[in-house]
């Protein structure tokens, strides 16, 4: 056990420390020096810094609708496939395709495809009419594009947890509920959501924590961009810290990032780990 | 169910279920189409001649040219990243897999005194976003001079793998017959020895599917090999970068790097099939 440990502790705990302490200094890594304690001047300067709100909205925008999405369609799709179809193994196997991708692999297809004057998706939609779109590189589109890469990616992550907790209940429940005469709605509603409760829950905070760190597909495809449209928090803190070397402020940015992260999935880590 | 006796009854309830599997195939068949349709145009597009891909329509037969993979394996860059990633990957998924079997095993059997509270603090390293950990981690390895090293990397992704190996382990030790291990002890095995003579040989399977999610995420990882990588020890996924330049992208070579580096995850995932919800979850779904 001790060697495991250890090695958590070292490169753990205390880089920790050494991460908080560097948050109350001044220390830019281009000039050179040493770090200048300065109290809680990143902080404050941060709190009013409207780029810093600004990743926060793009941040929380994107981790909302992204889970949301892919918790409805991964859901409604382990119900279509969750009472056996022909060809289901091969079709599940083959769902599960774009999640086995690295994101950076996706992010490069992303701009491929969606490339204006030669993308596939653009071509597909000239050829019925639609207008040609710059989908990453318009400030209304950029941000939605990416939600929709990131559901398009980790879809399957969900409806792989969601088909195999579904094909894991109890047959006779289904059964019962039917010869009750009850409609398909009230059993998802009054059995199959009670039933599922933990299985959807560490789907989804799996899903909260990987959304939250989205930074591969920011960084192949709009590098924050627009403007500031898709900078989002893990990107903002790689450009202040490591383009622009202020990493005594990316420090302080990167603590509120995890305070961000503790304070909305908290409560259901608590529950994981209380339950195994 | 006297009910189901009357034939009409029965009929019709057949001819429902028909009309129900039917749509329900036509939105699974659309669904994978879906999913799988932008790799597809990935794969394909690898196989195309530069006329071929940029045509004005779109196709999907023609004759397949392997010139873009010669291309790529030629140019030495890629050929490096891809020995590099290797070794990151093997190396960091056996050290993370010897590394968490000691944590997870004690976790599995003994009791020991905040035995929750360490697997509550391992889950919870999980949640740290990487950029968080990657800012400490750059400043020592580079203070200790192992910025640019592939060893520096490979720290990194056994940190970034120990959380899930152990909560992992710990499962499928547990899944190990405890009468088994007690029988082994009466024949006056130790604790070592029933460790790596009774259970190591039980739990291979889930030993090897951990340590094939351990090398999946190792492989696809590119945060903090990117940050900590230099010309000589970039891995796959950072060398992927550097193809698109702002002048002259070169799509079709580009297409087929992100195949090659998408294939040895897409064989190490069917590997492990039969364990991906119980891996993917922490263990938390069998």
């Amino acid at each position: 056990m001790t060697p495991g440990l250890l090695f958590l502790a070292a490169v753990a705990i205390y880089p920790t420390i050494y991460s908080l302490v560097i948050s109350f200094t001044r220390w830019r890594l281009t000039t050179g020096g040493d770090p200048v304690f300065v109290g809680f001047e990143n902080y404050a300067g941060l709190l009013a810094d409207p780029s810093f709100w600004n990743s926060v909205r793009v941040t929380l925008v994107f981790v909302v609708a992204a889970v949301v999405i892919e918790f409805l369609l991964a859901f409604g799709l382990a119900l279509v496939f969750f009472r056996g179809l022909p060809g289901e193994k091969i079709m599940r196997s083959l769902i599960l395709i774009p999640m086995l991708c690295a994101p950076v692999v996706v992010g490069l297809l992303a701009r491929f495809s969606l490339e204006p004057t030669f993308g596939v998706v653009n071509q597909l939609m000239r050829s019925v009419g639609l207008p040609t779109t710059e989908f990453l590189g318009s400030p209304d589109l950029a941000l939605p594009t990416l939600i929709v890469i990131d559901v398009w990616q980790w879809t399957p992550f969900l409806f792989l947890i969601f088909l195999a907790a579904m094909q894991g209940l109890p047959e006779e429940i289904i059964e019962a509920s039917k010869l009750d005469g009850a409609s398909w709605p009230r059993i998802i509603w009054h059995q199959f959501l009670p039933l599922l409760k933990y299985p959807i829950m560490v789907g989804v905070l799996l899903r909260l924590i990987d959304t939250f760190r989205v930074y591969d597909i920011v960084f192949m495809t709009t590098r924050g961009g627009p403007i500031d449209v898709t900078s989002t928090m893990s990107w903002q803190i790689y450009d202040v810290g490591f383009r622009s070397f202020t990493i005594s402020y990316a420090a302080a940015y990167s603590w509120l990032l995890l305070l961000l992260v503790l304070v909305v999935v908290n409560s259901l880590i608590r529950k994981m780990v209380a339950r195994s | 169910m006297t009910v189901l006796a009357n034939p009409s009854v029965v009929t019709r309830r057949h001819r429902r279920r028909a009309v129900t599997v039917v749509a329900r195939m036509i939105i699974a068949l659309v669904a994978t189409f879906l999913f799988i349709a932008p790799v597809l145009w990935m794969v394909t597009t690898a196989f195309k001649t530069g006329n071929q891909a940029f045509s004005r329509d779109i196709r999907w037969f023609f004759l397949p040219t392997l010139d873009n993979f010669a291309q790529i394996i030629a140019g030495s860059n890629f050929t490096y990243a891809l020995v590099n990633s290797i070794q990151v990957s093997v190396i960091s998924s056996v050290v993370a897999i010897l590394l968490a079997s000691g944590i997870a095993y004690p976790l599995a059997r003994f009791d020991i005194r905040g035995k929750s509270t360490i697997a509550g603090t391992i889950l919870s390293l999980r949640i740290v976003p990487p950029i968080v950990t990657i800012i400490p981690l750059f400043l020592v390895m580079r203070a200790i001079g192992l910025n640019g090293s592939l060893f520096a990397i490979i720290i990194l992704h056994v940190f970034m793998n120990l959380p899930l190996a152990v909560w992992l382990l710990r499962g499928f030790f547990e899944d190990v017959p405890k009468e088994i291990e007690e029988a082994a002890q009466l024949d006056g095995l130790n604790h070592v020895q029933t460790f790596f003579r009774i259970v190591v040989p039980l739990a291979v399977p889930g030993i090897a599917a951990t340590a094939l999610l351990c090398f999946v995420f190792s492989w696809n990882e590119f945060l903090f090999a990117s940050i900590l990588s230099n010309a000589g020890s970039q891995t796959v996924t950072v060398a992927l970068t550097q193809y698109v330049t702002p002048v002259g992208t070169q799509w079709t070579q580009i297409m087929a790097a992100g195949t090659l580096v998408a294939i040895p995850v897409w064989i190490a995932a069917l590997s492990a099939q039969k364990y991906l919800v119980r891996g993917l979850t922490f263990g938390a779904v069998k």
